[in-house]
């Protein structure tokens, strides 16, 4: 009987977990905006959200704090919301910090983080409306982009 | 110590150091391009240990480690570029151009178009009407010479102005979506009080 009791208690303690956890993310999907879509995928290539890996494909959009990946095969290149384009070569690790364009607000920044891999990068509006707002980290340096092209590779540990 | 001892530890010395050296080849590296507009783009690369610009397509900075300055720029062949970034630089999207950015200038504490935005004004249009656009955003900024609330007013009445020429224009007021700064968000930053003719502005962004 108290068995049963206490069995139950931890079915409603569950119950409860999980409609907060489905409510939660309900209502980051809803306020988080889309920032990029996905343009090019070659090979094995991921994008890492809230933990779960996704396969890239054509069309998936990207959200802040998501992580893009590429295997030993793999690439992706991707278009931001303000006409930035960004790529990853082989085995490339990057995390977007921040993406901000919100021209309304007046607020535009980017900030990224590279882990390992290769990455080229075209400016697109951003650079132009907010010239010392846009940042590429890797592990030995902080990149300032001012509206413009360029590669980079980062060696990782 | 014995000869045979002596070459032995020359061969792990040697071994030891060739592999530092493979190791030390592959740094980190930035490499500036051409870009299609033809513009001088600019990178700044800063460690620990100091900082380098990169304004020349072409050139490349090279890391060796997070406490060092980076090493300055250096030309870099093509061949290594598409060796290293090749499988990157295949998957770079076109430029999209979903957006297109008109920024138009005005005289010194006035609503008045410089002679060559006035230029602009009809491109403005034609990309708006081309692109059937029904989000256009115009943002009013000044120069730092002024007061702030004074700048404020000046950079609204600009960005109005640029509104109420569009909407006389034809373009339908609920597409049009308008803000101002004031002195608080200049494209050059400069010293307060310094005139700086592309402060002096309205962007005009269409989706």
């Amino acid at each position: 009987m108290n068995h049963n009791r206490i069995r139950k208690f931890f079915l409603f303690l569950l119950t409860i977990f999980f409609s907060f956890s489905i409510a939660g993310e309900t209502v980051f999907a809803d306020t988080s905006p889309i920032i990029a879509v996905v343009e090019k995928v070659n090979g094995t290539a991921t994008v890492v959200r809230q933990g779960r890996t996704i396969s890239a494909k054509i069309g998936l959009d990207i959200y802040q704090y998501d992580t893009l990946r590429t295997g030993r095969d793999g690439s992706i290149g991707v278009i931001f919301n303000d006409d930035t384009s960004l790529s990853l070569g082989p085995e490339s690790i990057l995390v977007i910090d921040e993406f901000v364009f919100a021209p309304r607000q007046g607020k535009y920044s980017i900030a990224l983080r590279m882990i390992k891999g290769t990455v080229a990068y075209f400016s697109g509006l951003i650079s132009k409306l907010a010239p010392d707002s846009a940042h590429l980290e890797t592990p030995t340096a902080s990149i300032g982009i001012r509206g413009t092209k360029f590669v980079a590779r980062v060696e990782g540990e | 110590m014995r000869p045979w001892r002596r070459v032995l530890f020359f061969w792990i010395l040697l071994f030891l150091l060739s592999g530092c050296g493979a190791h030390r080849a592959k740094r980190d590296l930035i490499v500036l391009l051409p870009d299609a507009e033809g513009k001088r783009g600019v990178v700044t690369v800063t460690t620990q240990g100091g900082s380098q610009i990169l304004d020349k397509p072409g050139y490349a900075i090279e890391i060796e480690d997070f406490n060092q300055p980076p090493i300055a720029p250096q030309p870099v062949e093509e061949k290594e570029i598409t060796d290293i970034f090749g499988p990157a630089l295949s998957m770079l999207p076109d430029p999209a151009s979903r957006l297109i950015l008109i920024i138009l200038y005005f005289e010194p504490d006035t609503t008045r178009l410089t002679h060559e935005s006035k230029d602009l004004v009809a491109e403005i249009l034609r990309t708006i009407k081309s692109r059937k656009s029904d989000e256009v955003y115009v943002v009013g900024h000044t120069d730092l010479v002024g007061k702030e609330a004074y700048n404020t007013g000046l950079s609204s009445r600009r960005a109005n102005y640029v509104r109420d020429l569009l909407v006389s224009s034809g373009i339908r007021p609920n597409t049009l979506f308008v803000s101002f700064y004031g002195k608080a968000r200049p494209l050059v930053p400069t010293q307060d009080e310094v005139p700086e003719p592309r402060n002096r502005r309205v962007e005009v962004i269409v989706r």
